[in-house]
């Protein structure tokens, strides 16, 4: 109940931010130009609208969890608002997590807003919808939770200009790791290979919840893939929050 | 009592979050493994459509191009070793001009685009092309003409060749044997005249004694087949004339085709086969 009620009002401060407007804005217009660029093209058209329409949403909705998330925390420590939520008969786990999903909230509310958006773009072109489209916004909605609580993990020991590198650097680091197994396979087995093993199964592979090209392209996707793809979001996304709760815990905020 | 309730409740709290992390750390990891094993269909490559072309990105860069030209160097060696893209190829002009226009000086990418081309693509074309490139924008760069001529060669395009080998000796800095491959080149196009000119300022010019001998071994070529080449047509001529073959190369002067015989560069005399009307040098060029 007391989660909820910190959810509820979290996503009532969060959907009055002037940020997430923005960021709206400038995804729907991105998904706009979707259709604008597909006119420039020669082949397949509707292959640049997927491919910018999914990746608007992906990197808006990036910003958004970001842009706020790594806010929230950090500006009830600053403004000492923090002091009288603690005075409540509430937690800290339990406000951190009220904090993580009321930012959810939010975030999936947009990214169905873009969502719907794009699929009107899409069947306005088609004449069709694909199904698996929606898989794909579903994953993406799964990355934007766990980069979600990435800024709620920064946000709790960092100021937000801060978080926001270190988030984004997650972010970053989650859609390049998959090199590191081009580095395995060109390394000699011995130490350094199985310090490239460890540091390859620990740092996030965001490209887990990347079915964008697949659904693009048509190609066929394991079914099993997108279970523990989700599975591993999700973990993953516990794995956060447990540390997160942890170091919010052991908070000094006078 | 309390207080010391209390702290034990957090206590344990705490060591729950603990717990916790470990285990998610753990399912994490195993869910991770789980996923990779799973085989997943890809395009590698698919997004090349998307690079824009380097003078464009160049602007994306904010300043470090060579940096981005490094990488997507790094990156075109990984995906041009991928032997299961079929039609990886086919973006090797745009991947590579990319790297050139964002670090024009990266001399490199240029070689080993072009090694790609001929070897891989087999296309010496392409090969000469991205050399081509590279010699514009380093003019000061003998590599790409010397190596645009040694692909030519190689695949027996010695015209071709001989152009590259000209350009590189043109260059300041370039070795002394683009000067000998050019001359080379030029004996197998059977441009004789420039090729002996070459070959004889290779000899006359050389610093040492290894390099005076080759030039002597391949004037001593130049010359024996230039005068084979003589004889073989006074024979004809002989021939057309008589309906007969000249029982020696003599005959030639007797009968006022040639003025006087030839002699190799030794003072020996050709050898003529009289039942055949062959000609051949009294010795083999590289063995003297």
């Amino acid at each position: 109940m007391k989660i909820r009620a910190i959810a509820l009002n979290t996503f009532k401060e969060t959907i009055r931010d002037r940020i997430l407007y923005l960021l709206f804005f400038f995804a729907a217009i991105a998904l706009g130009i979707s259709r604008l660029l597909a006119v420039l093209t020669v082949g397949d058209r509707v292959k640049i609208i997927k491919d910018v329409g999914l990746a608007s949403i992906s990197i808006f909705g990036v910003l958004m969890a970001i842009l706020i998330g790594t806010g929230l925390v950090y500006k009830e420590i600053d403004k000492k608002t923090i002091n009288t939520l603690l005075a409540k008969p509430i937690q800290r786990w339990q406000f951190l997590l009220g904090k993580f999903f009321g930012l959810v909230l939010t975030l999936f509310i947009m990214t169905l807003a873009m969502g719907l958006i794009f699929l009107v773009i899409v069947l306005l072109h088609t004449g069709k919808l694909d199904s698996r489209m929606l898989l794909a916004i579903l994953f993406i909605f799964l990355e934007l939770v766990l980069i979600t609580a990435v800024a709620i993990l920064f946000s709790c020991f960092s100021t937000p200009i801060l978080s926001s590198i270190f988030t984004l650097s997650f972010y970053l680091i989650g859609h390049l790791s998959w090199g590191l197994e081009t580095l395995i396979q060109k390394t000699r087995p011995g130490t350094g290979r199985m310090a490239l093993r460890g540091l390859s199964a620990i740092l996030p592979d965001l490209e887990n919840f990347n079915f964008k090209t697949e659904i693009v392209q048509g190609l066929a996707i394991d079914p099993r893939f997108y279970l523990f793809s989700a599975l591993y979001g999700l973990v993953y996304t516990l794995f956060i929050l447990a540390l997160a709760v942890l170091i919010f815990k052991k908070r000094d905020f006078i | 009592m309390t207080k010391t309730a209390t702290l034990r409740r957090k206590g344990s709290a705490t060591l729950l979050i603990v717990v916790l992390i470990f285990l998610s750390c753990g399912g994490l990891v195993s869910l991770k493994t789980a996923v990779d094993r799973i085989p997943r269909k890809k395009i590698p490559g698919a997004s090349i459509i998307y690079i824009p072309s380097g003078k464009y990105l160049k602007y994306a860069t904010f300043g470090y191009s060579s940096l981005v030209a490094d990488l997507i160097y790094l990156w075109a060696i990984q995906y041009y070793t991928t032997y299961t893209i079929v039609d990886r190829f086919q973006n090797l002009e745009h991947i590579f001009s990319i790297i050139a226009e964002l670090d024009p000086r990266y001399t490199d990418p240029y070689e080993i685009g072009a090694l790609i081309a001929v070897n891989e693509a087999r296309d010496l074309g392409l090969a000469l092309k991205i050399l081509d490139m590279g010699l514009a924008k380093n003019p000061d760069q003998w590599i790409f003409p010397f190596e645009a001529g040694h692909h030519a060669q190689r695949a027996g395009d010695y015209e071709t060749a001989r152009k590259y080998y000209e350009k590189t000796m043109r260059i300041p800095g370039a070795p002394d044997i683009a000067k000998r491959l050019y001359a080379a080149a030029g004996f197998r196009t059977m441009d004789l005249e420039e090729s002996w000119k070459i070959w004889l300022e290779v000899y006359n010019t050389a610093q040492d004694e290894r390099t005076k001998k080759i030039a002597s071994k391949h004037l001593y070529q130049v010359k024996s087949t230039s005068d084979m080449n003589l004889l073989k047509g006074a024979v004809q001529q002989f021939r057309d004339r008589f309906q007969r073959l000249p029982s020696g190369l003599e005959d030639l002067v007797r009968v006022g085709i040639l003025a006087s015989l030839p002699r190799d560069l030794d003072g020996k005399d050709y050898v003529y086969n009289p039942k055949t009307g062959e000609t051949k040098a009294p010795s083999v060029w590289w063995k003297r």
